[in-house]
Parts: C-alpha cells; sequence; structure tokens
C-alpha cells in the first residue's frame, strides 16, 4: 500500500494546481499553454478528421490530450466505456460515435468547468448514451466491473498516486476489459529535485 | 507498473511527438518526453 508519505508530491496540493490549469484551459482555450489544444492537436495526434470536424467547437477547443488512446484498438458497437478524466468531453464523443448508442460513455472529471462544457455539448448533440461525473482518478464513481473499457489521455501523469489510479482502473473493468489510454513517458531519467518540484508536474 | 496493478498484455504505440512546436518543447526535449498509446487487458 501506498501512503501519502511514499509520493513524490502531496496529492491534493498537486490535484489543486491541475484543477486551476485546466479550468484555465476550458473558460480561455484560445489561451497559449505549454502544449498545443484544440483541433490543430487533434490532427498531430492522428484523430479522423471527419469524424473530429462533425464536433462542434464546445467538444474540441479544450482538448488537451497527449496520444490517442484509439488508436491501438477502435471501439466496438454496444461496448460501455468509462473516460478518466475526460475534460471538456472531446474523447468522449469519440467514444461514444465508435460504441452507438447501444453502447454507453461515462466520461469523469473534477473540473467544474471541464463537466459543464461537456454536458452542455452532450445535450446539443442529442447524446442519451454518454453522461459525466463529478470524481477523481482516485476515487471513480463507476460501479465494480461495469466498463468494457477504460480510456483516459494525458490524466494518469497528473495524478500522484498512480498505482491507486491503476487499482481504480482495475476494479471498475469487468474481467476480460481493455484499458486504452495515451500519456507521457519519459526517455531520459529525471533528477530528484525535477520529480518532487510539483510545478513541473503541470507544466 | 501496469503489470504490478493486475493488468496482462501491455501493448506500447510509438512515440508520439506531443510537444513539438509548443511552448513545452524545450523541456519535453531535455528529458527526452513524447506521447504514447497504452493498452491493457484485465485477466478473465
Amino acid at each position: 500500500m501506498t501512503t501519502h508519505n511514499d509520493l513524490l508530491v502531496d496529492p491534493a496540493t498537486l490535484r489543486d494546481q491541475v484543477k486551476e490549469k485546466y479550468r484555465a484551459v476550458a473558460v480561455d482555450p484560445h489561451t497559449t499553454f505549454h502544449f498545443h489544444t484544440g483541433r490543430p492537436l487533434a490532427a498531430r495526434l492522428g484523430y479522423d478528421t471527419a469524424v473530429v470536424e462533425a464536433l462542434p467547437d464546445r467538444a474540441v477547443e479544450s482538448f488537451a490530450g497527449v496520444g490517442n488512446p484509439f488508436s491501438l484498438r477502435a471501439l466496438e458497437r454496444g461496448e460501455r466505456v468509462v473516460d478518466i478524466g475526460s475534460g471538456a468531453g472531446f474523447d468522449s464523443f469519440i467514444a461514444a460515435s465508435q460504441v452507438g448508442s447501444t453502447g454507453r460513455v461515462t466520461g469523469i472529471d473534477m473540473t467544474t468547468e471541464m463537466l459543464a462544457k461537456s454536458r452542455v455539448t452532450a445535450a446539443e448533440l442529442g447524446l442519451t448514451h454518454v453522461e459525466f461525473r463529478d470524481g477523481l482518478a482516485e476515487q471513480l464513481p463507476v460501479d465494480e466491473t461495469w466498463a468494457d473499457v477504460a480510456i483516459s489521455n494525458g490524466v494518469i501523469n497528473l495524478c500522484a498516486d498512480k498505482q491507486a489510479v491503476f487499482a481504480e482502473i482495475h476494479r471498475v473493468l469487468r474481467p476480460g476489459g481493455t484499458l486504452q489510454f495515451a500519456d507521457i513517458a519519459n526517455g531520459r531519467p529525471m533528477p530528484p529535485e525535477a520529480l518532487s518540484d510539483i510545478d513541473l508536474w503541470t507544466g | 507498473m501496469l503489470e504490478d496493478s493486475g493488468f496482462i498484455d501491455v501493448t506500447i504505440g510509438p512515440p508520439v511527438d506531443t510537444f513539438g512546436g509548443a511552448i513545452g518543447e524545450r523541456k519535453a526535449r531535455v528529458f527526452d518526453v513524447y506521447g504514447y498509446a497504452f493498452r491493457a487487458r484485465k485477466p478473465e
């Protein structure tokens, strides 16, 4: 078991900084951040152009993923999907188009402004098989073994206790279920002082 | 870490230059940071 003392940074402090950063991405997405956002980012990461073009700006402009969680496996019709750190809903809406109306997509996010955007878009698109819930990656508000698939994009690296996140994903996936996510990884070791510098975690 | 958490059949996709051309590129280059797609399965 990992205790807070074992972690490199304080989870609550990191969470507050992440919320602050992504609140800005939600409310002012055209500001320049240290990462790419929106439609140019989706194109850079190899998302299907036609699918992205069909989405309204509100669903895409605050997208800040780091890869394409659908690149190693497309979702199947009817699958139940949980999107961890769903933001303004971009990947959830891509997932919704892949699983179709017989599937279900549940997006989880902790940033109020992101949740508001995703819910407005889902309503605008009339997507009754997509919902967004307030929650944390370490405590997903999803029943045990509910999901066929868990997706995530650029979120787990922002969590102080990654082991807790993976344990929670394991809990919500059914036996035989799939975890497919995108995240960053460094090819060179980081010095200990960098690992514990909370500012480096968010930018 | 995925295998430590009980996942199997872990697959990692090719690196993606997530930060190229962005403000964060300089820091990303220092530590060779790229985006990756991961896939794993919970055992039956």
